[in-house]
């Protein structure tokens, strides 16, 4: 990234990207899958061909990288019950079929792809590691024979 | 015959040991989809990005376990411990293999230091081993009975390694103004 990026133009993409594209999201897994989307897959350069037309591929590109980062921070934090309901409302705001989803989310692993380049190695493995369980609890609660904890009565 | 008590205890627990190593490691190279290259980090001499604090917390929070049990199901909770022990166990060798750089780099700005603290070096290097001896005894604890009941050794273990990184830091910054005022006109 060059160092030609000025304060100013960066500032304005950044906002520009979080009030125009990033609002209309609906949830922060979402966000996060919309802006590793931007990135390209050969070179690892973000673009964004709206916000390079008003703010200049350099600005454009690093603000897609710091929003990349601060949602991929933000979902990694998020606790497992957090991610399972995050998980939940990004499935459903899909329009696709959530068992089909969460069988292909299971199998192929996409979201591996929406880890930005060089952050830190344990946050990274703590996120898909978490995907993974809550992968794995979605498809637990959509078990036809599974009793509900919250709906089963107390058995004293 | 105290004697051949002694020398079992101490296989027994020699083995033991070594089963808990065995285990760790394990855990720490059974990564579920194959390779996971990029997650061993950036390049040989590039910046690494240190874990923030509040992912330590997370890694070996107590909320997540309690979700999980509330469950009900083995199979979860297995494959909960299984994963969390992985990144619990990746984080321990992290910090390790962190500390170790920052102590390196410390003693090679030391050789070019003209004041050498003695008390400074040897609060360092008291701190340096206490970190790995934590290392060494989470590594073990995770792959004896998890990474939550070794949560107060990785918050102490943590705060070290920010203490020894903080006073490396500032020797650093002290030695560098010393080196720019030394190479300044006279």
């Amino acid at each position: 990234m060059s160092a030609e990026v000025k304060l100013m133009p960066l500032q304005q993409a950044y906002d520009d990207l979080v009030y125009r594209s990033l609002s209309r999201v609906p949830c922060e897994l979402g966000r996060l899958i919309y802006l590793a989307s931007t990135r390209e897959y050969n070179t690892g350069h973000y673009y964004h061909e709206g916000l390079a037309d008003r703010f200049g591929p350099d600005a454009a590109q690093k603000a897609l990288e710091i929003a990349h980062r601060q949602a991929f921070y933000k979902v990694s934090a998020y606790s497992l019950e957090d991610l399972v309901e995050e998980l939940e409302q990004y499935l459903t705001s899909t329009k696709e079929e959530p068992q089909e989803c969460l069988r292909a989310w299971q199998k192929l692993e996409p979201y591996r792809i929406t880890v930005p380049a060089d952050v830190n190695a344990t946050v990274a493995r703590l996120f898909t590691s978490n995907l993974r369980l809550a992968l794995a609890i979605l498809r637990f609660r959509q078990r036809p024979s599974r009793q509900h904890p919250q709906a089963a009565s107390p058995q004293q | 015959m105290i004697g051949t008590t002694s020398a079992l205890i101490a296989a027994a627990a020699l083995m033991l040991l070594l089963i808990a190593w065995v285990r760790a490691d394990k855990a720490l190279r059974d990564l579920p989809l194959g390779s996971e290259g990029w997650l061993s980090g950036p390049e040989e001499g590039a910046e690494l990005e240190a874990c923030p604090p509040e992912f330590v917390s997370q890694i070996f929070s107590n909320c997540d376990v309690a979700y999980v049990e509330r469950m009900n199901s083995p199979e979860l909770e297995r494959r909960f411990h299984h994963e969390r022990n992985g990144v619990a166990l990746l984080w321990v060798r992290e910090t390790a293999a962190a500390v170790d750089r920052i102590v390196r780099s410390h003693a090679e700005a030391s050789r070019r230091s003209r004041d050498i603290e003695f008390i400074t070096e040897a609060s360092i290097f008291f701190q340096y081993v206490q970190l790995r001896a934590a290392c060494a005894f989470m590594f073990v604890g995770i792959g004896l009975a998890g990474a939550q009941k070794v949560r107060a050794v990785a918050f102490y273990a943590d705060s070290l390694n920010q203490r020894i990184g903080q006073v490396a830091r500032e020797f650093d910054a002290g030695l560098r103004a010393q080196e720019m005022k030394g190479a300044g006109p006279s």
